[in-house]
């Protein structure tokens, strides 16, 4: 199972407002959740597709609906949700773009992070290896992998705005723990990760 | 291993006064079979109610003196099982309509001294939650921590929390749904057929003489069809003949016929072939959404409309189906999800991945009972 990265969560509670409902697709152990359950009061539900993640769930006493959020995101009434967030699972998805647009009829606001495969240390290791590298994949070899997608910050975002999504907000996760809300110049070479808040152009 | 098995008895509530159907006709008694494991604590909020399907009794866990087999939830129900009788005071009770032990249509009618039959009442759900608030009632048990069922026990589960949603923590509805399809009505009245053309069923009127076992035995057969998945079957069955050597033409000879045989031969030794049309027609019946709004006799004029239906804001559910369960396919499942969140109820749902059909819900215990641990001991 790959990690779930806790350095979004601040991120994240800072933009999801208290009281207001929660999707949190890919909820993994449910420890996002809890997170804003304890700190903003939302009202969450969470989707996994793992039967031993469902169960740390439920034995957190959270809401949590097994599900493939490829396939059956379909079941939630538009705008249902004032939050859906998508937090390091982007890559392990068949088809990126309807997951998006669904998170978008389904809630309000999307909260999406990634990492960068335009990353210096990626690209470096392209190149002087040949081998795409293993953080980039998460867990895992090139056959089992769970990671489909590799899209650099660049490309994402430019590719999201081109399908009708504006970027309200982004962070970008530099090394040395440094995180920065302005896009500085190299980002797409100099940044590991980034979060972005999402709507509807 | 336990080597002394813990015995139990099915107990009776007579109750010596009228009850009265939905329908709006009445019993003037009846009698409530009922059992319970474990203890209800001082602060009376550890009862569990646990809800039988179709086939199912009062006798859902431990043994009956001298008995071979354990109640029909053995696996889920015991010291550090899923429900946990170290933990909660588990109650279960037999439908009324059924035949073990509950008022019936086998049941002596004192008005004539002789059984009811056919002059039984019609029949629903919402009958068998009542007959259980009788007996919460007489065990003087008000707060629930939960209610749970599986298949026909769904059903109750849900329609029970909806009705009073004050009395309960939280459901756990298994395989089930919030009402039948066509495709499900469909088998419960080849069912149905089977044992009304039996000629001994006689209009209902056999208990004087031999019972339509031919017909009702029939109908456990095709009930055994839809309650196993196509693969499972084949890989218990496949096309292995028990007998090869055998020349009698259309005897059972395949492992499958022997199998459905079995079933339906032991099934007509324990069931009355009245209370599977009675039961099979309320399940049938069974709507919770359309009961929710219509007028509900058993809560009185003086309640607002759907008004307890905000009692059920902030509760907990948990729905679980079965990857390859036909009869009761995940889909409905999801239905169930999406009706209680939309009363806001904190509803989990998880479909377990499993050859075994709608019978996963009696025989595949490991993981739901890990799901059901958790779900309970998060519970406030």
């Amino acid at each position: 199972m790959y990690k779930i990265p806790a350095q979004n969560y601040p991120i994240i509670q800072e933009w999801v407002a208290h009281g207001s409902r929660v999707l949190d697709l890919g909820c993994g152990d449910g420890s996002l959740l809890k997170t804003l359950a304890g700190t903003r009061q939302v009202e969450g539900i969470g989707v996994e597709i793992s039967h031993e993640m469902i169960l740390k769930c439920i034995s957190k006493g959270l809401c949590v609906y097994q599900a493939d959020i490829d396939k059956d995101l379909s079941e939630w009434d538009d705008g249902s949700f004032d939050y859906v967030v998508l937090n390091a699972t982007l890559q392990v998805i068949t088809r990126p773009y309807r997951v998006i647009e669904e998170m978008l009829r389904v809630g309000r606001f999307a909260i999406i992070s990634i990492s960068n495969f335009g990353y210096a240390r990626n690209r470096l290791r392209v190149l002087a290896q040949g081998r795409v590298s293993s953080s980039a994949r998460l867990s895992g070899g090139w056959h089992d992998t769970p990671v489909l997608r590799y899209v650099s910050l660049r490309e994402f975002m430019s590719s999201i705005r081109e399908i009708g999504v504006e970027i309200m907000d982004a962070r970008y996760f530099f090394p040395l723990d440094i995180v920065s809300d302005t896009r500085w110049p190299l980002y797409n070479l100099l940044a590991k990760e980034g979060i972005f808040r999402l709507r509807r152009a | 291993m336990n080597h002394t098995p813990t015995l139990v008895e099915t107990e009776v509530l007579s109750l010596e006064r009228p009850f009265r159907f939905e329908s709006g006709d009445i019993l003037p008694r009846i009698d409530i079979a009922y059992e319970t494991y474990g203890r209800l604590n001082e602060q009376g909020d550890n009862a569990v109610l646990v809800e039988h399907a179709l086939s199912g009794d009062a006798h859902a866990a431990f043994y009956h003196e001298g008995d071979r087999k354990p109640g029909w939830w053995d696996c889920m129900i015991g010291p550090g099982k899923a429900f946990d009788t170290d933990r909660y005071f588990v109650i279960c009770s037999n439908v009324i309509g059924g035949c073990r032990g509950t008022s019936g249509p086998a049941s002596i009618d004192p008005a004539t001294g002789r059984p009811y039959g056919l002059t039984f009442p019609p029949l629903s759900v919402r009958d068998m939650v009542e007959v259980q608030r009788i007996l919460l009632r007489h065990l003087g048990v008000d707060r629930l921590k939960c209610i749970a069922g599986g298949s026909m026990g769904g059903m109750q589960a849900l329609q029970f929390f909806c009705d009073y949603p004050f009395q309960f923590e939280s459901f756990i509805c298994i395989a089930s749904s919030m009402k039948h399809s066509a495709q499900q009505i469909a088998f419960n009245e080849v069912g149905r057929r089977a044992i009304m053309a039996d000629p001994r069923w006689n209009n209902g009127n056999y208990y004087d003489g031999v019972p339509p076992e031919g017909g009702l035995s029939v109908a456990r057969m095709i009930g055994h069809i839809t309650y196993l998945s196509e693969k499972m079957m084949q890989e218990k069955f496949g096309r292995l003949k028990k007998d090869k050597e055998s020349r009698a033409i259309f005897r059972p000879s395949f492992e499958v016929e022997h199998y459905l045989d079995y079933q339906g031969v032991s099934f007509v030794k324990r069931f009355d072939a009245n209370s599977y049309l009675y039961i099979t027609n309320a399940i049938d019946n069974f709507d919770l959404k359309t009961s929710l709004s219509s007028r509900d006799r058993f809560r009185g004029e003086g309640r607002q409309r759907g008004a307890h239906l905000d009692d059920m804001r902030g509760k907990r559910g948990l729905v679980i189906s079965f990857s390859s369960d036909w009869l009761y396919p995940p889909s409905q499942s999801k239905e169930i999800v999406q009706l209680f969140s939309a009363f806001n109820v904190r509803v989990s749902y998880t479909e377990i991945a499993t050859e075994h059909g709608h019978d996963a819900f009696l025989t595949d215990y490991a993981r739901p009972s890990e799901i059901i641990q958790g779900f309970l001991s998060s519970l406030a």
